[in-house]
């Protein structure tokens, strides 16, 4: 057993990752390479990919580190509201904040046309603003989680030795969350460049790279060219991933508890209770559109109330694509959050070699893009009986967000003591019912948060899915797609809602479902 | 008085990767006694105990209890308890729960676990707090809980790893004072890690300093008192206590 779990573990990676993407990459050949290399639209796509990408990391990161600093070090009040709603951009799809930015200043766009402006929202300016939008939250909760985790001790030092408070934010804060900063850039600038939903529905003619290779493998059916861009788009991951490894996280004392430090009201909190509420709006105003759309006769023109939007999404079959996604999230979360436990257990647990290749395949998809991931699995499992089913979209998703729920897990083991299975060991105790009635109860918190990464990314996720879903049964996201192609703008909306309020109710069971366990 | 080998350990060596933890390490443990291993941080105790209880294979070396050789023995067939300085308690179960959790799987029946449970919770003085979690508790009463459930399955030895180092002095003091009791009482064999040469002299029949995985010296407190085998033990132990001592005279005098 010792020995197979392992071994199992490796097969199913090889399996789900290695095979899919060696295939992908069997695919290219010298001369493709060389001709996607030399092509004046590889070119183009790549300066635009990579100037979007970064104007909008540095946007995002600037945005959400002054939102996480606001809600962590100030006294101003809502910071449970504020958290809530700098979140919400989590539970849509990334097309569907285009679409809203679209929806509010595109042609139609109802600012446009309230203070009549002259904004061309297709093109850079539109894939920066609805990046920023997809990868703010993402950034906004890395930054609060970090700022939450400070020892409050060395700014009590310096507010004792008379050291300004700015000078407290430049020479104690950003030294600290120097590392985060540098990992969490490349992170952002990676899901920015690898995500083709904003600049799809956006972008106009200014083409990116993900959009590129989306045109080539999924409507063109072009896989050479599709892998050449696949394999490109893995190396911006593969940086982040680099860095984070080569730039390990300081060990933590853990003789001393972090002193919590206190909020104490300043001048300065009406400027950051402003700040926050613009973000809350900028963030609320696309969603409130998508509703106001789905339910509006003819957006922005006549916003005389309809369902007549919501029955022709439901009879192009929204409703069974809806549970089409509801059992692919639900297969994805109960596979992903126990095969991510099991992985998680053993690399903590185990010693040796093994403990130390199961860690590293774990967090080895993180450095693979979806889009690339779902291309490789086209064509490695095509003829397969499994391809075109609701379970290879399960088994995508399951793997393609791996790592960051296998990382949640480990985190958390890593501060229960190893001493409580030895324990069960001298008392006889089976490592399993250790494990069941130990273990499990320990870290059921972070089980639930698994759950709901696996669910909600599998129930909004476009990237890997586009390729595999076959035309029905598909998942529900993907009919963003479908009806944007279609103009059916209210359609796209309704669904992105349907997304929406799904992620959210699970959101909300599952946070009650933590504070009961908490309770207990 | 004929004295009973309990547990004999020989020739034991341990290395991590090239860095040698036990150097043939060789000892016995007379049946019934408070034994302890004495040694500054990195010494090499802590894997020795574990090497004693079957958590760690040794590289060399035997281990025998009751003249039986166990070295390969699982953990739980050895018959011992352990002990572990951060009480390893089962934190989701109450007090008596954690006490009885164990017994289920030796084939006991709920009413003789349930006699039992009680009546450790009784030798450690925690019958009034068997329904509390132990985030409730105290560290000293968590320890106590921690003993409790090491002596359930009344094992004839106990290893103490560090077990009063996270607790403030009046707590470890009551806690000697409890260890020595249950000793006496139920004649259990102790086997105690530690770094406080006080405390290792205040509770032990024996005591063997341990020195970079090497053994100094074995003997009781009086004999390595005034015949140190060695400027280590001279140093590590008895000047140690002696610089203690001097300090605590200036106020009693």
């Amino acid at each position: 057993m010792k020995k197979f779990f392992p071994v199992a573990a490796i097969l199913i990676f090889v399996a789900g990752v290695f095979a899919p993407l060696s295939s992908l990459f069997m695919r290219i050949t010298p001369e493709s390479f060389a001709q996607v290399m030399s092509s004046p639209q590889f070119s183009n796509a790549l300066w635009n990919s990579i100037s979007t990408g970064l104007i909008a990391t540095i946007i995002a990161l600037t945005l959400a580190l002054t939102a996480a600093w606001s809600l962590e070090r100030t006294a101003i009040r809502g910071k449970n509201f504020f958290t809530v709603i700098f979140g919400v951009p989590m539970l849509i799809p990334s097309i569907s904040h285009s679409f809203g930015l679209v929806a509010l200043f595109g042609a139609n766009g109802w600012l446009t046309n309230l203070f009549a402006l002259d904004v061309n929202i297709y093109g850079a300016i539109g894939i920066v603003a609805g990046s920023v939008m997809y990868a703010f939250p993402v950034a906004f909760f890395i930054f609060m989680s970090v700022l939450h985790c400070e020892d409050g001790a060395p700014y009590l030092a310096a507010k004792v030795l008379g050291v300004p408070r700015s000078r407290q934010f430049l020479d104690l804060t950003l030294p600290y969350l120097k590392r985060t900063i540098i990992s969490t850039f490349f992170a952002i600038f990676s899901m920015i460049v690898t995500d083709y939903g904003v600049p799809l529905m956006i972008g106009g003619k200014t083409l990116t790279l993900s959009v590129l290779m989306y045109n080539k493998a999924v409507a063109m059916m072009d896989y050479s060219t599709g892998s050449v861009l696949g394999m490109i788009l893995i190396v911006p991951a593969l940086i982040a991933f680099l860095a984070d490894v080569l730039n390990p996280a300081p060990k933590q004392n853990d003789f001393a508890k972090n002193i919590r430090l206190a909020e104490k009201k300043s001048g300065a909190d009406k400027i950051i209770l402003a700040f926050c509420v613009i973000l809350s709006l900028l963030i609320v105003a696309p969603i409130a559109t998508f509703c106001v759309m789905t339910f509006a006769a003819k957006y922005p023109f006549d916003m005389s109330f309809t369902l007549y939007h919501v029955m022709r999404t439901i009879h192009r079959g929204a409703l069974d694509n809806w549970l089409n996604s509801l059992i692919i999230a639900l297969v994805s979360s109960i596979v992903g959050t126990s095969f991510s436990f099991a992985l998680a257990y053993f690399s903590t647990r185990a010693n040796g070699l093994a403990a130390k290749i199961i860690h590293l395949l774990s967090i080895l998809p993180m450095t693979i893009p979806g889009i690339a991931l779902g291309l490789g699995y086209v064509i490695f499992f095509h003829d397969a009986s499994i391809y075109g089913t609701l379970m290879i979209l399960a088994a995508v998703n399951v793997m393609h967000f791996f790592s960051s729920p296998y990382l949640m897990m480990r985190n958390t083991l890593e501060k229960i003591s190893a001493n409580v299975e030895a324990v069960g060991k001298v008392l006889g105790v089976p490592r399993r019912f250790i494990i069941r009635d130990v273990i499990l109860p320990k870290v059921r918190f972070t089980l639930c948060e698994m759950f709901a990464y696996f669910f909600v990314n599998a129930m909004m996720t476009i990237s890997a899915v586009s390729y595999l879903a076959p035309p029905a049964p598909k998942p529900l996201a993907l009919m963003i797609t479908q009806f944007e192609a279609q103009r059916l703008m209210e359609s796209a909306a309704a669904v992105s809602i349907l997304i929406l309020l799904t992620n959210l109710a699970l959101k909300i069971f599952m946070t009650r479902l933590q504070k009961k366990l908490i309770a207990r | 008085m004929d004295v009973q080998l309990k547990l004999q350990a020989r020739e034991i060596s341990k290395a991590y990767d090239n860095n040698q933890v036990l150097r043939r390490v060789n000892f016995a443990v007379h049946d019934g006694e408070f034994f302890s291993i004495l040694g500054s941080s990195g010494c090499g105790k802590t894997t020795l105990l574990q090497i004693l209880i079957g958590l760690l294979d040794a590289d060399d070396g035997q281990i025998f209890k009751d003249g039986i050789d166990i070295t390969t023995f699982e953990p739980a067939r050895r018959g011992m308890g352990i002990v572990f300085q951060n009480y390893a308690l089962f934190d989701n179960m109450n007090v008596f729960r954690n006490v009885s959790y164990a017994l289920q799987f030796h084939g006991v029946e709920t009413d003789s676990a349930t006699r039992k449970a009680n009546q450790m919770l009784e030798i450690v003085g925690l019958k009034n707090f068997a329904s509390k979690m132990p985030a409730e508790l105290s560290g000293g009463q968590q320890q106590r809980v921690a003993i409790a459930r090491a002596l359930a399955l009344e094992p004839d030895i106990i290893l103490f790893d560090e077990p009063l180092s996270a607790l403030d002095a009046s707590t470890r003091l009551d806690i000697r004072r409890e260890l020595k009791n249950i000793q006496r009482t139920l004649g259990t064999t102790m086997i105690y890690v530690t770094h406080d040469q006080e405390e290792a002299f205040a509770l032990s029949d024996r005591v063997m300093i341990l020195e970079r995985g090497i053994v100094n010296q074995i003997g009781s407190p009086e004999e390595i008192i005034t015949a140190p085998a060695n400027d280590y033990v001279q140093t590590f132990v008895i000047d140690n206590l002696r610089t203690k001592f001097d300090s605590l005279r200036k106020f009693l005098t």
